[in-house]
């Protein structure tokens, strides 16, 4: 391969730098690059990115040659600058330090001149590095993929890489030596020495023309004031848990921060870096000692700090088309559900609920007034129906989740607690379960076994999305915007289907109304289910491995991806439809009058409707809601609330008006013995008809009773007929 | 040139060099790959792996430098990958000549070699930090130690030297105050390091013959505590990826020693890294952990692993590849099974006080083994709760002898209150250090864990030990332990057979619960436990532990037929009473099943089987509904 021409390559470095611009809205040029360099010559600006886009949409094979040679043409491009920086100068600059003093002498010095044809020891040559006062770094094009620390290997030793992970060790801002200035005890001429490496052998005999024609030894001290430092910190990152393969430990990496790239991450940090990866050179004794081994760092040239909750590597690249044809094909709402906890046999409501709720609804904020996107379930039900395994399975999905059981919580411990600092006496805050899930999902495995007063901490995360703190002088708000995934079991162990559901519950209505859905999975026998379910356990069991279904359920990857993608769009209610979901609601809302339920129906229910269907609307990748979308989300009202008075109906099937009239007239005779002295076990007729009258009841039903009654010998009625007499 | 057969023991990096050398007209040869090849045959050899000598039970010193050896181990933790010159150019110093050299297998080179050649070829390993099997029962150990072939000589070039400056070093410790003499030119954290290094070479003269015990200062990093044997750097050079943290595999590979490795190490201590900044980085700790004394630590260049479905020296070794494959073995064993089944649940059960049903769980779950994993959900998992254990005269520490004597590996937590809120269970990565800390749970897998309850008093369990009752629990329900990464947790799956011995019901989940119920009249007790202590004789002992071993290996089927009844009887069973069964239920019946059969040797399972295992558990609940009437308890 012929030697490339690094001299055409600089100039090509040069004219990018002076011509690249790019046009504003008003269509005027705006010449990135030459801005920035006209700050660096006023010594306004240290750093300077080059972004490889920028370079790419000149020219493209210039690109590739950067990544590939990282090193060779930061230095390229730094010299490109060094020689252009005199053109952009429009000023005469203050110096800022001593430095920079030194600089300007030296230039003088240097103009003042000897003679030109004198030609000197390169030694004694300003040597670029001292002269410069800007950094430059590359900034990768957006199109390169972030690798994994995992992946960086032998073969991109010298490239420009781009990883991310999570900083776990970072040392202290040290200066390090970057141009060595020495000035000789004899003739006072100064020499200079750049370093590359880590070590450096310091010079000792003057090299000047005048100290080697006389040969009079002159020694060479080295100058701290005249020499460069640059700062100098060492990273170390590991990559992310989620990258690291089954039964693997993660692997890290040094990094190198030089300049402005220092102080920027702090050990727990997630940071993308990008950089190039280089071994390290050691000399003398260390090279022969270590042997055959090179150790190897990422020299950094662009330090980003991510966001915890966007730091996700999934979300960030697009789903391709094939993967999105593949979810997006015939049925995928329920494949998607299917494939939550897809060992988990049944449940398909329920799945589907969990779907909304990892997607959220869209959070709305008018005028100041905030309603809340997120959605908070409730899971209820007998012991051993696979609730906590569903927890436990969302809290791995969810890319951001806090999994903690209610009997290991207290409300401190979810909210925020107040800390004294043991080092400095200070008082700190320290985030809890639910701060640590904002923008999340937090599970609450045993809600039912928290202690009240810490379960009401919870009520102002469920609706306003924030904790409130006013504790040893520490008054804040903290963002909690998580969606809150409780399960609880029965009161009594397990549902009690003669109970009502408030008696099984045993929550607050307060807080039962702040969950959009609450979902009682009981455990029924019921020949069908049972057989299905026989036949799921035992073909695991057989056959090693999940029953083929009509789909195969997407990997947990692709999900997260797809849902980071989903949680994207903001869906809005159309206009049109804004009626029908008034009239939905008021149908509701009568209906809930008649047949006097015992869940809640209020307002709360009509966001809740509205949060599902923005939330199947973000799952369908829709600008804005569609029928459909409410009528699946009154659906999945429905079944929640069906889930719950599944058994109820069952028995007031079986109940007559009669058998009613009865409990009524008996509930009446307890409370005579209880309230007034009366005598146990006997009712006045009048009293007991009004009653029933009051309840609903007509006259008629009531004697009809009354006579069914008599005749299976439970009660007596006296010949006046005034009086009821329990037998 | 062709090898003979101690050439490629005693020499095997001569072996890779001719290799090396005679490919070097030919590039495409994939000599690297014949290399391996060229061991891997020679080892399939008859006998061939018997005569290398083992890092397990031959002492370090008594190992010739650079010669072939083989050693039993897990994979405690991964360092990252380093970069190595695969290729190199030296200086031959006799013809001045450049000439290419390969690196592979090597830590150290001859001097001379020319760093800037254009000729290097870089190429990546990795190490791996390897410890002995954690909890390996003794007789294990023996049987190992006893079937060795290899002829091991002290090296006669080595062990004077060492002689000589271990008797230095002796010198040293006798002296009454050695710290204070070294302090003046040494940094602050070498004292302990070369107190480690003293302690090391006086323990290998004065006990050659015998396992070589750690030096308590320098750590090894043993998951479990009070353990002893060598660690090593293992590195791997093929299929880097094939390996997972915790497995067990036999390694073949090329002893390193070489004490320019620990000159390294010392060098580094000595001189000061203020200059140096790419030293800052590499702590002192570091630097310990990733380069201790090649004395201490050695070295071992992978070529071949052979992974360890097993680790029972009894089983044929070719059975550790595949059962199937030694029909012979397989239909001998199986035609016995039942037979050494029923001597071992008589045994069984006169160690369990008589308990007949409760000797039956005991086989079924010494026999049980996470055999596939479905997302979050382990199948095969056996926890056993063995309740109503006696608390006079030790008797769960009893029982766990015997399981030791049974199993290959096993360990015993006593979960006293100290123990739980002291001890650390669960492995932590040490960033100062770069490693991973061990903890007790980071076990190979089938290894017993025997948690005795029993030892548990009143009091107060703090943080530590409520982290650690949690990764217990963990482990149970889920068959994994959530390492301890400072910034996140990371779930490694394990598959490990825990064993609760407890009095009443234990506070950690099972998957069964069976309460003992003792033939054994109370007065008696002391004497029956006095005499419980028997052994069988040995070549009892010996089928027993084949026995174990071979039924966890075989494999398991279920026919349609048998299926479609097992459901029906699930419908039936569901429609009598709901509350009676539920799928939890079923997935354990269905366990107790497979591992029913398999006891028995059939290898799918027969309606017989499943009728059997109903019964079995049928007469566990019944006996658990009358043990709660008595008690109050809820269950």
């Amino acid at each position: 391969m012929a030697r490339k021409d690094y001299a055409a390559e600089k100039d090509k470095c040069k004219r990018f730098l002076q011509e690249f611009y790019s046009e504003d809205d008003n269509g005027k040029k705006v010449f990135k690059y030459g801005a920035q360099l006209v700050s660096l010559a006023h010594r306004e600006q240290v750093p300077i990115f080059v972004e490889l886009d920028d370079v790419a949409e000149e020219d493209p094979e210039l690109v590739e040659s950067v990544c590939e040679n990282a090193k060779r043409y930061t230095g390229l491009f730094a010299d490109a600058i060094h020689e252009l920086l005199p053109e952009y100068k429009e000023r005469d600059i203050v110096a800022k330090d001593s430095l920079d003093v030194y600089i300007e002498h030296r230039l003088m010095m240097e103009q003042r001149g000897r003679d030109p044809a004198d030609t000197r020891d390169t030694r004694n040559q300003y040597p670029p590095e001292l002269m410069r006062r800007f950094e430059l770094y590359f900034k990768a094009p957006t199109t390169a993929k972030p690798k994994v620390v995992r992946d960086v290997r032998a073969d991109s030793i010298g490239n420009l890489v781009n990883v991310r992970g999570i900083v776990t060790r970072a040392t202290e801002v040290k200066p390090m030596m970057a141009v060595a200035t020495y000035t000789c005890d004899q003739c006072g001429a100064e020499t200079y020495q750049p370093i590359q490496s880590p070590t450096f052998m310091p010079l000792v005999m003057c090299p000047s023309q005048e100290c080697v024609t006389n040969k009079s030894g002159g020694r060479l001290y080295l100058q701290t004031r005249g020499s460069k430092f640059v700062k100098f910190q060492e990273l170390r990152i590991q990559e992310h848990s989620d990258q690291v393969p089954v039964g693997n430990i993660p692997r890290s990496m040094s990094i190198y921060a030089r300049g402005e790239n220092t102080r920027l991450a702090q050990p727990g940090d997630h940071v993308a870096i990008t950089g190039v990866f280089l071994p390290l050179l050691r000399t003398g004794f260390k090279q022969a000692t270590q042997g055959l081994l090179s150790e190897t760092y990422l020299e950094a040239h662009n330090i980003t700090l991510m966001n915890k909750s966007d730091d996700d590597e999934l979300g960030n690249d697009d789903l391709t088309d094939e993967e999105l044809r593949d979810i997006t094909e015939e049925g995928f709402y329920e494949k998607l559900a299917g494939s939550i906890a897809p060992e988990i046999y049944g449940h398909e409501d329920v799945k589907k609920a969990l779907l909304l709720l990892l997607v959220g609804g869209v959070q709305q904020a008018p005028k100041g007034m905030k309603i809340r996107g997120t959605i908070n379930i409730c899971l209820m039900g007998d012991p051993g129906v696979a609730k906590s395994q569903l927890l436990s399975y969302i809290d791995r999905l969810a890319p951001r989740s806090q999994y903690t059981t209610g009997r290991g919580s207290s409300g401190v411990g979810l909210t925020a607690a107040v800390m004294r600092d043991p080092v400095t006496g200070e008082m700190t805050l320290e985030g809890g379960a639910l701060v640590l899930a904002d923008q999340g999902v937090c599970c609450i495995d045993e809600f039912d076994k928290m202690a009240d007063a810490d379960r009401t901490a919870i009520h102002e995360v469920m609706e306003q999305q924030t904790i409130s703190i006013a504790k040893a002088g520490i008054m804040t708000s903290l963002n909690a915007r998580c969606s809150i995934l409780a399960a609880a079991n029965p009161a009594y162990g397990r549902y009690n289907p003669r109970k009502s559901i408030e008696q099984n519950i045993q929550l607050p209505a307060a807080l039962l109304s702040r969950f959009d859905l609450l979902w009682l999975i009981q455990d029924k026998p019921d020949a069908d289910s049972d057989l299905r379910l026989a036949q799921h356990i035992t073909y695991v069991h057989q056959h090693l491995h999940q029953p083929p279904t009509h789909f195969t359920p997407i990997d947990m990857k692709l999900m997260r991806r797809y849902i980071a993608v989903c949680k994207k769009r903001q869906p809005v209610v159309p206009e049109a439809l804004a009626d029908y979901i008034t009239a939905a609601y008021v149908e509701m809302r009568k209906e809930a009058r008649v047949s006097k339920d015992t869940t809640f129906t209020s307002a709360r229910t009509l966001l809740s409707i509205l949060r599902l269907s923005t939330a199947l609307a973000r799952l369908r990748m829709m600008e804005s809601v569609e029928k459909e979308d409410i009528n699946e989300a009154m659906r999945l009202m429905e079944m929640s609330k069906d889930s719950l008075q599944a058994d109820k109906s069952s028995a007031t099937r079986a109940q007559r008006p009669a058998d009613v009239i009865f409990s009524l007239v008996r509930e009446l005779s307890t409370e005579g013995v209880a309230g007034r002295g009366g005598a146990g076990g006997v009712v006045r007729m009048a009293e007991a008809e009004q009653r029933c009258v009051t309840r609903g009841f007509t006259p008629a039903q009531f004697q009809e009773a009354l006579e069914e009654y008599e005749e299976l010998n439970v009660w007596q009625v006296n010949q006046a007929r005034s009086r009821i007499t329990f037998v | 040139m062709m090898p003979s057969t101690q050439d490629w023991i005693n020499d095997p990096l001569g072996v890779v060099e001719g290799m090396f050398a005679a490919s070097q007209n030919n590039p495409n040869s994939g000599w690297e790959a014949k290399a391996v090849e060229f061991f891997k045959d020679h080892l399939k050899e008859k006998d061939a792996h018997a005569w290398v000598p083992s890092l397990n039970d031959v002492p370090l010193h008594y190992l010739k430098p650079n010669s072939l050896v083989k050693f039993r181990c897990l994979i405690q933790d991964m360092f990252d990958p380093e970069f190595y010159m695969g290729v190199y150019e030296a200086v031959d110093p006799a013809t001045k000549a450049k000439v290419l050299r390969c690196g592979k297998y090597k830590d150290v080179t001859e001097c001379g070699v020319d760093f800037n050649s254009r000729n290097t070829v870089t190429a990546e390993r990795q190490t791996f930090y390897c410890v002995p099997i954690p909890g390996e029962s003794p007789w294990v150990k023996e049987s190992y130690a006893g079937s060795s072939q290899a002829r091991v000589v002290p090296s006669t070039s080595y062990a004077p030297t060492r002689q000589k400056r271990s008797y230095e070093e002796d010198e040293d410790d006798m002296d009454t105050q050695p710290q204070k003499q070294r302090e003046p030119h040494a940094g602050p954290q070498v004292p302990s390091e070369h107190h480690g290094n003293g302690d090391c070479k006086r323990r290998e003269t004065e006990a050659p013959s015998s396992q070589a015990a750690p030096a308590s200062h320098l750590d090894l990093n043993f998951p479990l505590p009070g353990e002893k044997g060598p660690s090593c750097l293992l590195k791997v050079y093929e299929d880097r990826d094939g390996f997972k943290l915790n497995d067990t595999v036999e390694v073949f590979g090329i002893l390193s020693v070489s004490p320019a490795l620990s000159a390294l190490a010392d060098e580094k201590d000595a001189s000061s890294s203020l200059l140096d900044p790419a030293d800052g980085m590499e702590t002192a700790e570091e630097q310990r952990v990733h380069s201790p004394p090649a004395s201490l630590v050695p070295r071992l260049h992978m070529l071949y692993a052979k992974p360890l479905a097993h680790n029972n020296p009894l089983l044929p070794a070719a059975a550790a590849a595949a059962l199937e494959d030694n029909s012979a073995f397989l239909s001998s064993t199986l035609s016995e099974m039942a037979a050494v089944r029923a001597e071992l649940l008589t045994y069984f059960t006169h160690i369990l006080l008589g308990d007949a049903l409760a000797a039956e769980y005991l086989i079924l779950h010494l026999i049980s083994n996470v055999y596939t994993r479905r997302d979050v959900l382990p199948l095969g998992k056996f926890t056993l709760n063995l309740s109503g254990c006696p608390t006079v005269s030790s008797y769960t520490e009893r029982f766990y002898q015997i399981i030791q004597q049974l199993v290959p590996s096993s360990y015993y937590l006593g979960m006293t209150l100290q123990n739980m809120n002291q001890m650390r269970l669960v492995p932590k990565k040490d960033y100062v250090a770069n490693r991973l800390v061990s903890g007790a749970l980071q076990l190979a897998r089938n290894t017993s864990l025997f948690l005795d309850e029993s030892q548990l008093e009143q009091g107060q369990l703090d943080t530590t030990g409520v982290r650690n009752v949690t990764a217990l629990g963990n482990l149970i329900s889920w068959q994994k332990v959530d390492y301890d990464f400072n910034y996140h947790q990371m779930e490694f799956p394990c598959n490990i057979n825990v064993l609760i011995a407890s009095e009443g019901r234990s506070l950690l989940p099972s998957d069964c619960r069976i309460h003992l119920q003792s033939q054994v009249a109370p007065p008696d007790m002391d004497e029956y436990l006095g005499s419980i202590r028997m052994h069988p004789q040995a070549s009892q002992l010996n089928k027993f532990r084949m026995y174990l071993s071979v039924a966890r290996l075989l494999d398991y089927s279920i026919s349609d037929e048998v299926t479609k009844s097992v459901e029906d009887d699930f419908v039936d069973m569901r429609k009598d009473d709901p509350q009676s069964i539920s799928a939890e239920d079923l997935h354990r019946m269905l366990v107790v099943a497979r591992l029913l059969s398999l006891s028995l040797g059939q290898t799918s399972l027969s309606r017989d089987c499943w009728l059997r295992a109903k019964h079995v558990e049928m007469l566990r609940r019944s006996r658990m509904e009358q043990h709660k009437c008595v008690n109050g308890n809820e269950p």
